[in-house]
C-alpha cells in the first residue's frame, strides 16, 4: 500500500472513529440528563463534591 | 475540531490503555474546581468585607457576629415578602394583558441570597480592622480571571513542556478532550428557541461571511502562490471552520500528505492557543461584554476545544453565546468539504476539459455532519417544551457542565505540546496565519458594530 493510500485509508478511519466518539458523546448527555431529571443528581450533589 | 480530540474511538477493548490518562485529567480537573470554588467563595467574602468596612468609616459600629448575622437573615426576609408581593401584582398584570402584550411584561427580579462572612473571618475582619488576605487573594485571582479554565490550561501546557506527559498517560489525556462535547450538548439546557434562533441568524451570517470567506481566501491564496492543493485545501477547512475536524473531513478529498496534515494542524492549533490565551484579555481591554466576545471568539478562535475554553474564561454569558455560533459553525463542516470537492476536484477537472465522478452532495452531507449536535438541539426543544425545572437547569448547564469541562480541558492543556506548535510552518503558514488574524479583526469590528443585543442570550 503506498504512503498516499494508506494516509487516506487513516484519514477515513479518523472520521469514522469521530462519528463514535459522537455516539458515545450522546449517550453520556443522556445519561447525565436522565440522572438529573431523576433526581440522582440533586441541587447539593456537585456542591458536596468540594470544601 | 468539535472537543479537540481526533476520534477518540471509547469501545471497551481501548480502555484499559485510556485510564491511567482519563484518571489523571479527572483529578486535576477536581483540584482546579475545587480551587474555582475557593476563589469565588473567597471574592464574594472580599465584597462583603468591603461593604462591612465601609460602613464601620461612616460611623457605624461593627456589631457582634450573631447579630451581624440575624441582620442579615432579617433583611433577606424582607426582600423576600417584598419580592413575593410584586410577583402577586406582575401576575394580575399579565392575566389581564392580552397575550401578545403579556409576553412583554417583565417579571420581578428573585432576590439574591445574601452573602454572609464565616465567624472566624468575620472575627478576624473586626479584630484587626483589615480584610483578611485570603479574601483579597481570592479577588485577586478573580480579577485576574485565574479559573479553573486558566488554571487546568497553563498548568497542563506547563506540565506538558517541562517535565513532559508520560507514555502511559498518553491515550487518556487525548480521551479527556472530547468529553468537553457533552458540556455543549447539556448547556442546551440553557436555551429557548428564541434564543437559538436571534442569535443563530446573526450566527449564520458571521460564519458564512467570515468562516466561509476565509476558507475561500485560503483557497484561492494558496492556489496562486502555488501551495500544494493537499497544504491548501487542509488550511482552509481548519482555518476557516472548525479546526481540526473540519481538516479531517476534507483530507481524503484534497489528496492531503501526511506531511501537510502536520503543518496544517501545526497551524491551527497554534492561532487557536494564541487565540485561546490572548482574546480573553484583547476582550476586556476592548470593554467588550459578555455576549459580544461570545460571538467573536465563536467565530475567530479556530478550535472547539479552545473556543469553548475562551468563552468560559470570560464568562458563562459568552459560553451561552459561542455555543451557539459555534453549533452553526460546526454544521458548516460537510459544506467545506464540498467547498472542497469543488474546487480541488471539479474545477480542475473541467479546466482540463475532462469530467469528474458525479458528487452526492446528500451523501456527504451525511457522511460528514457532526452529530453530537443534534443532542443540543434535543435539549433546546426539551427546554422549550418546560420538561427542565430552573433548578435542574442549572444543575446541567453550570454544575455538570463545569465537571464536564474542567476534565476536557484538562485534556486540553496537557496536549499543549510546543513541538507539535513547531510544526508549522512555510508559505501555507503564513497564508493560514494571516487569514485567521484578518479574520479575527474584522470579526472583532463587526461584534462590537452588531452590539450587546442581537448576541445576548436572554
Amino acid at each position: 500500500m503506498s504512503e498516499k493510500s494508506e494516509y487516506e485509508s487513516k484519514a477515513q478511519e479518523t472520521f469514522s472513529a469521530e462519528r463514535k466518539e459522537d455516539v458515545f458523546v450522546l449517550v453520556l448527555s443522556t445519561i447525565a440528563v436522565l440522572l438529573v431529571m431523576f433526581g440522582v443528581i440533586g441541587k447539593d450533589t456537585v456542591k458536596s463534591l468540594f470544601f | 475540531m468539535a472537543g479537540g480530540g481526533i476520534g477518540v474511538d471509547y469501545s471497551l477493548k481501548g480502555l484499559p490503555r485510556m485510564m491511567p490518562g482519563l484518571i489523571v485529567c479527572f483529578i486535576l480537573g477536581w483540584l482546579a474546581l475545587q480551587w474555582d470554588t475557593s476563589i469565588h467563595k473567597w471574592s464574594g467574602d472580599f465584597k462583603e468585607a468591603e461593604k462591612i468596612m465601609k460602613a464601620e468609616k461612616e460611623g457605624k459600629p461593627f456589631l457582634p457576629y450573631d447579630e451581624y448575622k440575624t441582620k442579615k437573615s432579617e433583611s433577606f426576609a424582607k426582600k423576600q415578602e417584598e419580592y413575593k408581593a410584586k410577583m402577586e401584582a406582575h401576575k394580575a398584570e399579565v392575566a389581564q394583558a392580552a397575550p401578545a402584550e403579556a409576553k412583554k411584561l417583565k417579571g420581578p427580579e428573585k432576590p439574591k441570597k445574601p452573602h454572609v462572612l464565616n465567624q472566624a473571618d468575620y472575627e478576624q475582619l473586626t479584630k484587626d480592622k483589615a480584610i483578611p488576605g485570603k479574601l483579597s487573594f481570592g479577588n485577586l485571582m478573580i480579577e485576574f480571571q485565574l479559573t479553573y479554565v486558566a488554571v487546568l490550561l497553563l498548568g497542563g501546557m506547563l506540565i506538558r513542556n517541562t517535565i513532559g506527559l508520560p507514555e502511559v498517560l498518553r491515550a487518556g489525556t487525548v480521551a479527556a478532550r472530547p468529553l468537553i462535547k457533552p458540556g455543549i450538548v447539556i448547556l442546551g439546557a440553557y436555551y429557548l428557541w428564541s434564543n437559538v434562533l436571534k442569535v443563530g441568524v446573526f450566527g449564520l451570517v458571521m460564519v458564512l461571511v467570515f468562516v466561509m470567506g476565509t476558507a475561500v481566501l485560503i483557497s484561492i491564496w494558496g492556489r496562486k502562490a502555488k501551495v500544494d492543493d493537499g497544504l491548501s485545501g487542509l488550511m482552509s477547512a481548519g482555518v476557516g471552520v472548525c479546526g481540526v475536524s473540519a481538516a479531517v473531513a476534507v483530507a481524503p478529498v484534497v489528496n492531503a500528505k501526511p506531511r501537510d496534515f502536520f503543518y496544517a494542524i501545526g497551524t491551527i492549533l497554534l492561532f487557536g492557543t494564541l487565540g485561546l490565551f490572548t482574546f480573553p484579555y484583547i476582550g476586556q481591554a476592548l470593554n467588550m461584554s459578555q455576549p459580544v466576545f461570545g460571538a467573536w471568539v465563536g467565530t475567530a478562535v479556530l478550535n472547539t476545544a479552545q473556543l469553548v475554553a475562551a468563552a468560559s474564561w470570560y464568562g458563562h454569558e459568552s459560553l451561552l453565546t459561542a455555543n451557539i455560533i459555534n453549533i452553526v459553525r460546526v454544521s458548516f463542516i460537510p459544506l467545506i468539504v464540498l467547498w472542497a470537492i469543488y474546487f480541488y476536484v471539479v474545477k480542475p477537472a473541467a479546466a482540463a476539459g475532462g469530467s469528474s465522478e458525479k458528487i452526492d452532495a446528500w451523501q456527504v452531507v451525511k457522511d460528514k455532519f457532526p452529530i453530537f449536535i443534534l443532542g443540543f438541539f434535543v435539549m433546546v426543544t426539551l427546554n422549550e417544551f418546560g420538561v427542565f425545572t430552573p433548578d435542574q437547569r442549572d444543575i446541567l448547564g453550570k454544575e455538570l457542565l463545569k465537571i464536564f469541562f474542567a476534565v476536557g480541558f484538562a485534556g486540553v492543556g496537557l496536549n499543549i505540546a510546543f513541538d507539535d506548535l513547531r510544526k508549522a510552518g512555510g508559505t501555507a503558514f503564513v497564508i493560514g496565519f494571516v487569514a485567521a488574524s484578518l479574520k479575527a479583526v474584522l470579526a472583532a469590528v463587526a461584534v462590537i458594530a452588531i452590539g450587546t443585543e442581537f448576541f445576548s442570550v436572554h
